[in-house]
């Protein structure tokens, strides 16, 4: 089936790249709010990727993958990351390490190493996913950017969710997704890094009066 | 079969009793107790590995060779000492008001919780899993450094919660793509990451992906090793955790996420000539060792100062398993028990100091000869064995990986400097520059450690500072480690031995 074969790989595609431009709307975002949001929709077209794949190999337990990301990460982490904004009534980004405009740009760079790295191993791939895989490394790659530029302790930690999902996203393009169990550990312990991340944010603000990590200097050398 | 579920239920039974259990004194017991069975259970687990090469159990979840064993003898040896010192530690901490007594169960279900991962990364089979339980350390950790809830601890645990995250989601994205490269071979399976799987095909696996994946990998694990530049979290954690919480840190953890590495090196070496993984490691190693000695050389703080000795042990463990050869890999791994042990012992010390003199500063130390004369004597066979100065095992250790440097052939020797200039540095040279290079440092280091030691053990303690030292239990396993670290600096028992060879073979690729 050629025809679908190559629509499925253009859906898939598309789907990846949505991904992508999230990440970039994430950065180019002030308000924490619009922040957790955004990796909400992100998560959404993940698990829509996700069940795209399942649908075109017909590979089941990558349905299950895809119900679980909704679950985890639609629902649940965008949860308690807005309930840990409302407490902590923070709305908005002040300190920024990069401006936006610069963001935007290394973000594009980003992308464009991404690619590069992948470059010699993306022939290896199955047909359908195999633009993904940089696609994953590109979105990886920001978030990890997000994690640099941002002074919020729920920016931090939506910039870690962002790599994980390009992770996720690269398992599920490069190998049609990982083992069962692992895939349930990863998400069980992204769960708990969030739930963490909740009680942490409420004890750094009883302690420091704010959720800005760049207060976060006692300690040096 | 059995030793094996008693390694993994041990720690959650106990976990789950420390939750519902209030008195301390049942607690110690319970804790004492589930790490005497873990070591027993090891013990038994160690003779039949011995026997039988390897043992593949409960549905090929739990894959044991020598050397997850030698990692799994570092954990229950260090883990039964602490727990005999969390007896005295504890106890006091609780009695000063520091901790509330209430707060005791959740300190054993954390501490339990972050045992389990241990040992769950280094039984389990599949890579995927030994991610899934490295990254749970990481968040059982947290709150055990952040345990005192000073300003500074919760700074020191967030900054390790973040980095080791970032981290640890780096090297996921490598074991992805060991498994998009395994999958090829092996056919889509839902084993296609388990160790039984991928030693008999390593050599079929895709060379480029594999080298982009031990890139990943190193990064990602690398930040729990404490490699340099990934080390930033490292003092901070230490320095403020529990000393009980530190010495399993720096003593186990660490041993443990050098083990993950091993185990992507010895994949990686049968795919792609030994020298790419080996030389990525000898670098950071190199690095780790001299940017960690020059930091020892202003450090104001003790536990800081153990804290950069710990990086710089693991720069050399790194640089032993870089050289590789049976020599230098023999070498690392004996140096990962040692190191253990040292670190441990200086963790413990840390702790005792600590609640005597009440200050981390060196500066507010005086006098440990008069004031604490057990505690001075560990410290300065601490201090000893940390720089590595014969009898203790240390020594044997790094005389081994240096010895390997020396004897090493590199099988590049052209360095390529832009596009008109090529080096061409002979062997000798370039060994001899490492082997120059290396004991320049270490000196640097002895200097700068022994004077710092030093200056705590002699002198006058302040007034006000009580002098004498009651025995506790919280003493036993300082006599104990310093017994061993004497003992192996001498005699190498024979299953140790056996054990050590094995392991070599199993890092080691012919």
């Amino acid at each position: 089936m050629p025809v679908s074969t190559h629509l499925g790989s253009q859906l898939v595609d598309l789907c990846s790249v949505l991904l992508l431009l999230c990440c970039f709307a994430i950065v180019a975002q002030r308000r924490l709010s619009a922040c957790v949001d955004l990796f909400a929709l992100q998560s959404a077209f993940l698990a829509a990727t996700a069940a795209l794949v399942a649908f075109l190999t017909g590979h089941r337990h990558i349905y299950f993958a895809a119900a679980l990301t909704v679950v985890i990460k639609v629902i649940v982490l965008p949860r308690i990351l807005r309930k840990v904004i409302e407490r902590l009534n923070v709305s908005r980004e002040l300190g920024m390490n990069v401006n936006i405009p610069a963001g935007l740009l290394i973000c594009g760079a980003l992308v464009i190493i991404a690619f590069f790295i992948t470059q010699p191993i993306i022939p290896l791939g199955y047909l359908l996913t195999r633009d993904s895989l940089a696609i994953a490394l590109a979105i990886i790659l920001i978030g990890f950017f997000t994690m640099i530029a941002r002074q919020k302790a729920i920016t931090q930690m939506v910039g870690f969710l962002v790599m994980e999902n390009g992770v996720f996203l690269g398992a599920t393009a490069a190998a049609y997704g990982m083992p069962l169990i692992v895939e349930l550990g990863v998400f069980f312990d992204v769960l708990v890094a969030g739930l963490i991340v909740g009680i942490y944010t409420h004890r750094l603000q009883d302690a420091f009066d704010s959720v800005d990590t760049s207060t976060l200097t006692v300690l040096k050398e | 079969m059995w030793a094996v579920i008693v390694l993994l239920t041990g720690p959650v039974v106990a976990g789950l009793l420390s939750l519902v259990i209030h008195r301390a004194r049942v607690l110690h017991v319970v804790n004492f107790v589930t790490m005497l069975a873990l070591a027993i259970a090891e013990t038994a687990l160690t003779r039949q590995v011995l026997a039988e090469g390897s043992v593949t159990t409960l549905g090929a979840f739990v894959y044991v060779d020598a050397l997850s064993d030698f990692i799994l003898v570092i954990i229950t040896a260090i883990g039964l000492s602490c727990s005999l010192y969390m007896w005295s530690y504890m106890d006091d901490q609780v009695a000063r008001g520091v901790i509330a007594p209430k707060r005791l169960g959740l300190f054993f279900f954390l501490f339990h919780m972050f045992l389990f991962a241990m040992v769950a990364a280094t039984l389990a089979n599949s890579l995927g899993v030994q991610w899934v339980a490295l990254e749970g350390t990481t968040l059982a950790t947290t709150f055990l450094i952040a345990f005192f809830r000073k300003r500074e601890s919760l700074e020191a645990g967030w900054k390790y919660l973040i980095l080791c995250s970032v981290g640890i989601a780096l090297a996921l994205f490598g074991v992805v793509l060991t498994y998009y490269s395994s999958v090829r071979v092996l056919g889509d399976a839902s084993s296609a990451l388990n160790m039984t799987e991928l030693i008999g095909v390593a050599n079929q696996l895709d060379p480029n992906v594999l080298k982009l994946a031990f890139i990943f990998i190193l990064v990602g694990y690398g930040t729990k090793v404490g490699l340099v530049p990934m080390h930033t979290w490292l003092p901070d954690a230490y320095s403020e955790a529990p000393a009980p919480i530190a010495a399993m840190l720096a003593g186990v953890l660490e041993t443990v996420a050098v083990y993950t590495l091993l185990r992507s090196k010895s994949l990686v070496d049968q795919a792609l000539p030994p020298e790419f993984s080996g030389n990525l490691l000898l670098t950071f190693g190199l690095l780790s060792f001299i940017v960690a000695s020059l930091f020892i050389l202003i450090q104001h703080n003790y536990k800081r100062l153990f804290a950069y000795s710990s990086i710089e042990h693991m720069g050399l463990a790194m640089i032993g398993f870089g050289v590789g050869g049976p020599v230098g890999t023999f070498g690392g791994l004996f140096h990962l028990l040692n190191h253990a042990l040292a670190k441990a012992l200086a963790f413990f010390v840390a702790g005792n100091i600590h609640r005597r003199f009440e200050t981390l500063e060196i500066d507010g130390v005086r006098g440990l000869a008069r004031a604490q004369p057990i505690t001075a004597v560990a410290i300065l066979v601490a201090g000893c064995a940390l720089v590595g100065l014969p009898p203790f095992s240390p020594f044997v250790s790094e005389l081994l990986v240096v010895s390997a440097v020396a004897a090493q052939d590199f099988a590049s020797d052209t360095v390529h400097v832009g596009r008109f200039m090529t080096m061409t540095i002979s062997d000798e040279m370039r060994s001899l520059g490492i082997v120059t290079v290396f004991l320049f440092f270490g000196v640097v280091l002895f200097g700068g450690f022994m004077f710092r030691v030093g200056a705590m053990v002699w002198g006058t303690p302040s007034a006000g500072i009580p002098q004498g030292e009651p025995w506790t239990v919280g003493h036993v396993p300082l006599m104990i480690i310093i017994v061993a670290l004497l003992g192996l600096g001498f005699v190498l028992p024979e299953p140790i031995q056996t054990l050590l060879t094995r392991a070599v073979n199993v890092i080691v690729v012919r």
